[in-house]
């Protein structure tokens, strides 16, 4: 029970954040994919940045686990692109179209019920996929740090710092 | 930093503070944030009405069960934090179709209505392959 209050508090918290970032809309999704308006790349980059950070200092202090998913290169670019054509048309994703709904937008009424579907088919479409797809290229719970042999805080500086200095491109851009 | 309209917030400001519920979430909750896995329940719940030996058989509903947990609590906290975010700015618009759609393709509902479904098939089949 407490678990679900926590999620429902967690959830409207960040729904609040998404509907004040103004990042729920259409237009500014549509917006960065055209490159035209960059608004959803300096909310994502701020929240990835931010919870980079906070994450691995709490692992660090060994407050936490991390929770790492397998890099599988089959799954991950078949569906990152499957997943990049259906989010242009649609223009929401999972968790946006929730929130679009809420500040009243409803035309993603019909993405959410096409995802309904989309999910159902991909239970249908699983042990195939199992066999298929999901065996290309599995390199299993990997992370970059990992891989290139260094502690994580080389990484995590030089991205933040990179974040910074492309925020700062955005804003003299006018993006 | 960019112009924010009336009732927005800078979006630098709004994403960190974003993180930082991302953060508290792992720390208190040991709850890493994600959507797609409810529709995947969510799913599974629908075609239990209809199917309900299908759906018991199935591997993929079997991994992520037909129920309501942390997940499926914190995506209907989206809607509903967006809800009062958008009220309390008096930001909340009721709209059938996007202005950017409306430029380009007029304010017919059908063809959005089409074209959003696919996506929305689409863009959910991608995310459960890739496991995002």
């Amino acid at each position: 029970m407490n678990q679900l209050i926590y999620g429902l508090i967690t959830g409207l918290a960040f729904g609040f954040l998404l509907q004040k970032g103004q990042v729920l809309r259409y237009d500014r999704q549509l917006g960065a994919l055209r490159l035209q308006d960059m608004t959803i790349v300096k909310f994502m980059l701020s929240t990835i940045l931010t919870a980079m950070v906070g994450i691995y200092l709490l692992k660090d202090l060994g407050l936490i686990e991390l929770s790492i998913k397998s890099t599988i290169l089959g799954g991950n670019i078949i569906g990152g692109l499957l997943f990049g054509l259906g989010w242009g048309m649609l223009g929401y994703c999972p968790g946006t179209s929730m929130g679009a709904l809420g500040e009243g937008r409803w035309d993603a009424v019909w993405g959410i019920l096409g995802m309904l579907l989309g999910a159902a088919l991909y239970a249908e479409a699983f042990p195939v996929m199992k066999k298929t797809v999901l065996t290309w290229g599995n390199f299993g719970k990997i992370t970059l740090p990992e891989v290139l042999g260094i502690n994580h805080w080389f990484l995590i500086v030089p991205l933040a710092v990179g974040g910074v200095l492309l925020f700062r491109w955005f804003e003299r851009k006018g993006l | 930093m960019s112009t924010t309209a009336k009732g927005h917030w800078n979006p630098y400001l709004a994403g960190a503070l974003a993180g930082l519920v991302s953060i508290f979430s792992v720390w208190g909750a040991g709850k890493f944030l994600g959507a797609s896995t409810s529709f995947v329940k969510s799913a599974a719940m629908l075609e239990k009405l209809f199917a309900p030996d299908h759906v018991a058989g199935l591997d993929y509903f079997i991994k992520n069960a037909p129920r309501i947990d942390w997940q499926w609590m914190f995506v209907v906290g989206i809607l509903l934090g967006a809800l009062l975010a958008s009220l309390s700015g008096r930001t909340f618009k009721v709209q059938a179709v996007p202005d950017m759609w409306r430029a380009r393709y007029g304010e017919t509902v059908g063809p959005r209505a089409a074209v959003a479904f696919i996506g929305g098939v689409v863009a959910m089949f991608g995310a459960r392959l890739a496991d995002g």
